[in-house]
């Protein structure tokens, strides 16, 4: 991998809708450096789903351009975005939306199931080893509808960084939760991408979380203020 | 085919929804059943009815064509205007008949692998007598070793013999037998509507199953056949008997063009029966088919159920970089599977229904012969053969909810949509 940012948005423009158009992103220059730790923030209706979607790959902007891992990505279609999406990045959401048919070891492995038998073989005591650091050591069996919320977004946590991707991110994965446990997932996110050298990129409207990341990208009507 | 994420994501989505999946592998079940039984018992059913009408005859019969003299009141519709009006021309009755038969029947016999037996025939019809009793009958002069290979009398003899029947001797059905009090060593008298006339002795009784057969045939040696009907060393006909009696329309068409008599299928002679036979498949056709659309519809249902009570696992595996590919193929295996074990369910169901059914037996005629109350046709092809269309049905009704399913867009799981 080299040095360059992991992400880059250049001059990213969005805009919303077919009939009236509604723009929601302006200009968005911004890079996000391997290992780094960004929180975004903003108030609500500023774009921040939006500008995570669109460096998750999920979505595309309406004008300007994209990099990952100085890929430039606006020609790729759908199922080389996905190859790039499973290579590269994990998400966490504010729901976890884990699979109800599959053990919580077998949900977090699920990303290297899509890779291929080989590939979860390998992650797969790995996989132990991180559930068992987020206190799930005792809970690989369980269902997902067998454990508590906090325990369920742990795991969806360990499934966005089994992949080792070189992004995580992360739209409001504490907004469900209580201060606890907010705070304990929170942690939790903070050292597995520093221990994995992971940039992580956090959505939160929780000011006290996302003051402690090392940098902070403030968005105001879909533009970054400095 | 399919990558094992797709194979894992389909079986624990069966097994985690166990009752709709026993549910709609029970649907698909019934149908294969409905599938294997229809299919075996009409099968069966036709088998014996073909067999009822091709079991005394022969496939294809080589002739002599007929030639009917005009009538007078035919003539008079002639173009040329009135022809003859005087006295009725007194025909000379002239038995048909095939003189050079020793070189066609080697011929006939080469002629196509599909040709399993050719037997020389003379045949005709005649009044027999015994006593004061007196009844037409049809005169069937066969060398019975080579007739048998067409028309099976040895295996259905009751008493006596066929192969080996001597000069002299005849062998006859049962209800004949009975109507004249014959046993084996007694005498009858045979007139053939030619004048000639000969006394032969009983040495065969035999219950063919064919109530024609078993009430007003004799058979006799080809040279008493001969002698009887008076055409010297000639025969009458040439009867054929073919591996596929199917066949035997277009067997008779293709020795037309190289036999210089008439050829005559049994088809011909059983157009309606064929016909009945057509009606009957394509009704119960219509009925498997409109069964078959009935588990697709409840596979496609079920499958659309499964994609729509899924739709955010579903798009955050995409998120999380699962291919339309491979989405699809969670639900094509997903469909297939259900078919593929229902379908087989079903087949276990259908044979033993059918075998089940197989075992009923009646008495079949006088002489006590057994035979089976429905008669059923199971074969590896019929079983593997509705598997198959259930399988192929489960794929088909898979792929609206698999397309469905790969089109889900991330973002709108995400926004909560
Ligand atoms: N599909 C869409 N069509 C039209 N407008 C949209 C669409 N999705 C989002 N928007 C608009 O884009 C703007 C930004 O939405 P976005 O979800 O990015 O905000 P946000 O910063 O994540 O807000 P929140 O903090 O409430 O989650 C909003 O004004 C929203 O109405
Ligand atoms: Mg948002």
């Amino acid at each position: 991998m080299d040095a360059g940012p992991v992400v880059e948005l250049r001059a990213v423009n969005k805009v919303y809708g077919n009939g009236v158009p509604t723009p929601v992103l302006f200009d968005i220059d911004l890079a996000v450096a391997k290992g780094e730790f960004v929180s975004i923030v903003g108030a609500s209706g500023s774009g921040k789903t939006t500008l995570l979607n669109l460096m998750g790959l999920l979505d595309s902007p309406t004008s300007g351009r994209i990099l990952l891992n100085g890929e430039d990505t606006a020609r790729l279609d759908e199922d080389a975005r996905a190859r790039l999406r499973l290579q590269y990045l994990g998400f966490i959401f504010q729901f976890h939306y884990l699979l109800p048919q599959f053990s919580v070891l077998e949900n977090v492995l699920i990303p290297r199931r899509i890779m291929g038998r080989q590939a979860e073989r390998e992650q797969r005591e790995r996989a132990v080893e991180l559930l068992e650091r987020v206190g799930l050591g005792n809970r690989l069996h369980y269902r997902p509808g067998q454990i508590s919320g906090g325990q369920q977004q742990r795991v969806a946590v360990v499934r966005a960084f089994i992949n080792e991707p070189a992004l995580v991110l992360a739209d409001e994965p504490t907004g469900n939760l209580d201060s606890a446990n907010s705070k304990a997932v929170f942690a939790l996110m903070r050292e597995i991408s520093r221990t994995l050298g992971t940039a992580f990129i956090l959505v939160s409207h929780d000011e006290a979380l996302a003051s402690q990341a090392d940098r902070i990208v403030p968005l105001v009507d879909g533009r970054i203020v400095h | 085919m399919f990558d094992r994420f797709a194979w894992s994501v389909a079986l624990r989505n069966l097994r985690y929804n166990l009752g709709k999946t026993l549910l709609m592998m029970g649907v698909v079940a019934v149908s294969v059943t409905l599938i294997i039984f229809l299919g075996a018992l009409i099968g069966g059913l036709q088998r014996r009815l073909i067999a009822s009408v091709t079991g005394a005859i022969p496939h294809v019969v080589v002739r002599q064509p007929e030639r009917v003299p005009l009538s007078v009141a035919d003539a008079a519709a002639a173009p040329d205007g009135p022809l003859y009006a005087g006295e009725r021309i007194r025909l000379e009755r002239q038995k048909r008949k095939i003189e050079d038969w020793p070189f066609w029947l080697a011929r006939l016999q080469r002629f196509d692998p599909d040709v399993a037996a050719v037997s020389p025939v003379v045949e005709g019809q005649g009044f027999m007598s015994r006593g004061a009793r007196r009844q037409g009958v049809a005169v069937v002069g066969v060398i019975p070793e080579r007739h048998n290979a067409v028309v099976d009398i040895q295996s259905k003899l009751v008493t006596g013999r066929f192969f080996g029947l001597n000069a002299g001797e005849v062998a006859l059905g049962y209800k004949l037998a009975d109507e004249f009090s014959l046993r084996l060593g007694d005498k009858i008298r045979l007139v053939s509507i030619e004048g000639n006339a000969g006394t032969y002795t009983v040495a065969g009784i035999f219950d063919s199953g064919f109530a024609a057969v078993d009430g007003g045939t004799i058979y006799l040696t080809l040279r008493d056949g001969q002698t009887l009907f008076g055409v010297g060393t000639a025969v009458t006909s040439i009867g054929l008997k073919l591996g596929d009696i199917f066949g035997a329309d277009a067997m008779a068409r293709r020795l037309a063009l190289q036999v210089p008599y008439e050829t005559r299928s049994w088809m011909e002679d059983n157009q309606s029966l064929l016909s009945g036979l057509r009606a009957q498949s394509q009704s119960s056709n219509l009925i498997v088919g409109f069964t078959i659309l009935g588990a697709g519809f409840g596979i496609a249902s079920m499958l659309i159920m499964s994609v729509m009570s899924q739709l955010r696992e579903i798009g955050i595996l995409k998120a999380m970089g699962a291919n339309r590919r491979q989405i699809t193929a969670v639900f094509a295996v997903e469909g297939m599977l259900l078919s593929l074990l229902g379908g087989a369910a079903g087949a276990v169901q259908g044979s033993a229904l059918c075998l089940w059914l197989a075992g009923f037996r009646t008495t079949a005629s006088a002489t006590g012969r057994l035979v089976e109350t429905f008669p059923v046709d199971l074969g590896p092809a019929l079983i593997l053969g509705s598997i198959a269309i259930a399988v192929g049905i489960g794929f088909l009704a898979s792929l609206y909810p698999a397309w469905r399913a790969a089109r889900i867009n991330p973002i709108d799981v995400i926004r909560g949509a």
